[in-house]
């Protein structure tokens, strides 16, 4: 028996370009949706993003828009019969659109009406800075919603040049809460019987993933501890061993008190003598992981880590009942025996070759997701989806 | 309507961050969230810093529930937690592997009680493979999934984002996305399932972008310092006075960045003519504009690119972004009144629903919904025991 995909028959057109709403749409697509990208102009700036697969197409614009289908439009807005179309048979649109292009097209409607026209559709509207406020509409990017959201203050040091996330974090979480947003805005479509507007930004992504700092922050009873020293804490790159660096802890995640571990670690790791030491607690949560004495105190577990392999000590850890890792170079990740356990990559076309992605990152005991090569070119699908809305091309 | 999913019951024994905002997320989106706690605590609750003694981290992951003690030891609490699985739509764990099935609240126990309800695995490395049954936190998924090799400047081989527990959070948001995916599944199965979500895949969805580029290239990412791995000018510079923030990843954005700096031969320089050649030339590009851009205060900077639609910034720290009015008119924080502890500053909703809007409210008092719940319990007990007799 063949399960039926989550999002069979659900369509999505995407006006969005960059890394957020073509996430959005990807993560649908992978969930059943059928998924048509407008584009206009150049399309989508990512197109132009290095490295390209062998084909020329940008290695990045691939792992977003795989599996789509593909329009160029002459004009962007609502002058578009063919993107007013689309969206007349949409279940959701997803779009960085403004909300005065949106207007024009009568999908700005008032009071959770995404639009007077259509109320099943799900506009889920993306913009770098939030519908709302002075900056409302102004352009924005990874790195700025990075550095307005402080980011920029957790890496590095204070007084040096900064530092951003490498990974792009503004675009892929506001991906993940946009796929969310579809996916509960179709739940509520099915009790209330109306589809609505969703807004959400980059810099609204990373300041909800902020919670805890601004909780930490917000009245602290002491400047003891990580989460308070701001752009002053020195930058975190785990203990020195004999290779890679390694991070570990024995902290407690039940009660006030550590794990036990500790003390038969230092063991067997050589140094005893940390045991009849004062600046160190005898469960190793102040002074491993993140505890308030473990950057102080750091060198005194180097001076025998640097001595020995990062794998050896990382086993010694787990064995007495800690967590820890090497710092793990990306070609040693996608060989450890653990990525490939979870096939967290995947193997799909783009024309003749075979490329890898990223699986969806949710397991189903009962559903599937299903990844879709093919990312499409500049307007490759254009004539036929025309045809098929029984339009000319604008 | 409160939210999206209002009317729906989550049950949530996961502790510590990368299970607890999960129910948090679902609170805000209108279900009902009973967190259950054993007798010695959530650790967060003394993970520093604390605020009028409670944990501020226990606070911000626990917003939108309601707090209950069990203690798992007894076999009465479990069939307790049991009996309560069966009321609920949703259920969120992420003790170590194994565990659970041994507390008699693995996935067949629940289900074959409640086979509708959506049950949510969280761990640290996946649920198969050699390491499925260790433990994991943030920092040390950091470094073992590669998100720490992004970081630093030129050279460097490693910097971990500090102590935001965001691989914790981004093994939520991913947790979050699944259970909405099953509830959907629901509507046409009836029949719930279980999801297992990693913080091994959360960490490796985060940085989707730059693995794509290594697994389509075999050329493996590296740290840039603040610049974008992808595009060109994106980066800070440093002004007279601070760093300013600025990307131009778009043909008109480079357009309009040349004519901020004054400086429009670049427009015709081949070295630069798209942002692939500026990718590739990023040393003499940055050499002509480091210079310009070091002469003008920042805030000279910010009206010249704003002006030309180019996106800029300047870094925030806390006190400057809490009170900046595009964050405070978008809801972006929010601050939640509780008895014991004072006001405590949280993120706000990551998404603005327009008709079904949800709502943070305040963590709970660890347990002192006990009373309540199993109160609530009972009486559903008995009115299926008087439906069955009538």
């Amino acid at each position: 028996m063949t399960t039926r995909q989550i999002l069979a028959g659900i369509r999505v057109v995407e006006a969005a370009s960059g890394l957020a709403g073509p996430m959005a749409g990807c993560r649908l697509g992978d969930l059943g949706a059928t998924v048509t990208k407008v584009e206009w102009g150049d399309g989508d700036w990512t197109r132009q993003c290095p490295p390209f697969l062998d084909d020329g197409t940008s290695t990045e614009f691939f792992a977003l828009n795989r599996g789509k289908r593909g329009v160029r439009l002459a004009e962007p807005t609502a002058k578009s019969q063919v993107l007013r179309r689309l969206v007349e048979q949409a279940d959701i649109f997803i779009t960085d659109l403004d909300t005065a292009a949106l207007a024009e097209m009568g999908l700005d409607g008032v009071d959770g009406d995404p639009c007077s026209w259509h109320e099943n559709l799900i506009v889920l509207q993306i913009s770098a800075l939030g519908r709302n406020g002075p900056l409302a509409g102004m352009p924005g990017s990874e790195l700025t919603a990075q550095a307005m959201a402080g980011y920029t203050r957790y890496l590095g040091s204070a007084g040096s040049p900064s530092t951003r996330l490498g990974a792009d974090v503004a675009g892929m979480s506001t991906g993940i809460f946009a796929t969310q947003a579809a996916l509960a805005a179709l739940f509520a479509r099915r009790r209330v019987g109306r589809g609505q507007r969703v807004d959400l930004s980059l810099l609204n992504s990373l300041v909800a993933m902020k919670t805890v700092h601004l909780a930490a922050q917000t009245d602290p009873d002491t400047y003891e501890g990580p989460r308070v020293g701001g752009a002053y804490d020195p930058p975190e790159r785990g203990w020195k061993t004999a290779d890679a660096p390694i991070t570990f802890a024995f902290g407690g995640a039940v009660g006030a008190e550590g794990r036990p571990g500790w003390t038969q670690f230092v063991e067997a790791v050589g140094l005893k003598r940390l045991l009849d030491d004062s600046r160190f607690d005898k469960t190793g949560r102040m002074t491993t992981g993140l505890g308030p004495k473990a950057r102080e105190l750091k060198g005194e577990y180097e001076s025998e880590f640097v001595n020995k392999p990062s794998a050896e000590l990382v086993a010694q850890v787990r064995k007495f009942g800690g967590f820890a890792s090497a710092y793990l170079s990306h070609e040693e990740l996608f060989r450890e025996p653990q990525v490939q356990a979870l096939n967290a990559v995947r193997q799909v076309p783009q024309g003749q070759q075979a490329v890898r992605a990223l699986d969806f990152p949710v397991r189903f005991s009962i559903s599937r997701a299903e990844l879709h090569g093919d990312a499409p070119g500049l307007g490759q699908h254009t004539d036929e989806v025309v045809a098929e809305l029984g339009l000319t091309k604008d | 309507m409160t939210g999206p999913l209002s009317g729906l019951r989550v049950v949530d024994v996961s502790i510590m961050a990368a299970g607890p905002w999960i129910g948090a997320l679902l609170g805000e989106l209108g279900a009902e969230v009973i967190k259950i706690e054993p007798p010695a605590g959530d650790g967060t609750r003394w993970v520093e810093p604390q605020q009028r003694g409670m944990g501020t981290n226990y606070m911000c992951l626990n917003v939108n529930k309601r707090g209950i003690t069990l203690d798992f030891k007894k076999p009465e609490d479990r069939a307790l937690a049991l009996d309560l699985t069966a009321t609920a739509d949703i259920f969120i764990q992420n003790f170590r592997g194994g565990v659970i099935e041994r507390l008699g609240l693995g996935y067949d126990a629940v289900a074959a009680r409640n086979p509708r309800i959506v049950y949510c695995s969280v761990s640290g490395f996946g649920e198969a493979g050699p390491l499925a049954k260790e433990a994991c936190a943030d920092f040390i998924m950091q470094a073992y999934s590669g998100f720490a090799r992004l970081n630093g400047q030129p050279g460097e081989e490693v910097e971990a984002f500090r102590f935001t527990g965001f691989i914790d959070l981004a093994t939520s948001i991913v947790g979050t996305e699944g259970i909405l995916a099953a509830l959907l599944a629901r509507d046409f199965t009836d029949k719930g399932q279980k999801i297992e979500v990693s913080m091994l895949q959360a960490s490796l969805e985060m940085q989707l972008s730059r693995i794509a580029e290594m697994l389509g290239s075999g050329v493996p990412p590296r740290p840039l310092g603040s610049a974008a791995a992808n595009a060109a000018p994106d980066r800070a510079y440093m002004a007279l006075d601070s760093e300013i923030f600025v990307t131009a990843s778009t043909a008109a954005e480079w357009a309009g960045f040349c004519e901020a700096i004054e400086m429009p031969s670049l427009l015709q320089d081949p070295r630069f003519e798209t942002n692939v050649a500026r990718v590739q030339n990023r040393e003499p590009l940055d050499s002509l504009v480091a210079p310009i851009i070091a002469k003008r205060p920042a805030i000279w900077w910010m009206r010249a690119f704003q002006r030309r639609k180019v996106p800029c910034a300047l870094a925030h720290n806390f006190e400057q972004f809490r009170y900046h009015a595009q964050v405070r008119d978008n809801s972006m924080v929010a601050v939640v009144q509780t008895k014991d502890w004072g006001d405590v500053v949280v993120g706000g909703l990551p998404w603005q629903f327009a008709l079904t809007p949800g709502v943070v409210r305040p963590p709970p008092v660890p347990g002192a919904d006990t009373a309540a719940v199993l109160e609530e319990l009972a009486r559903r007990r008995s009115n299926v025991k008087i439906e069955k007799s009538a």
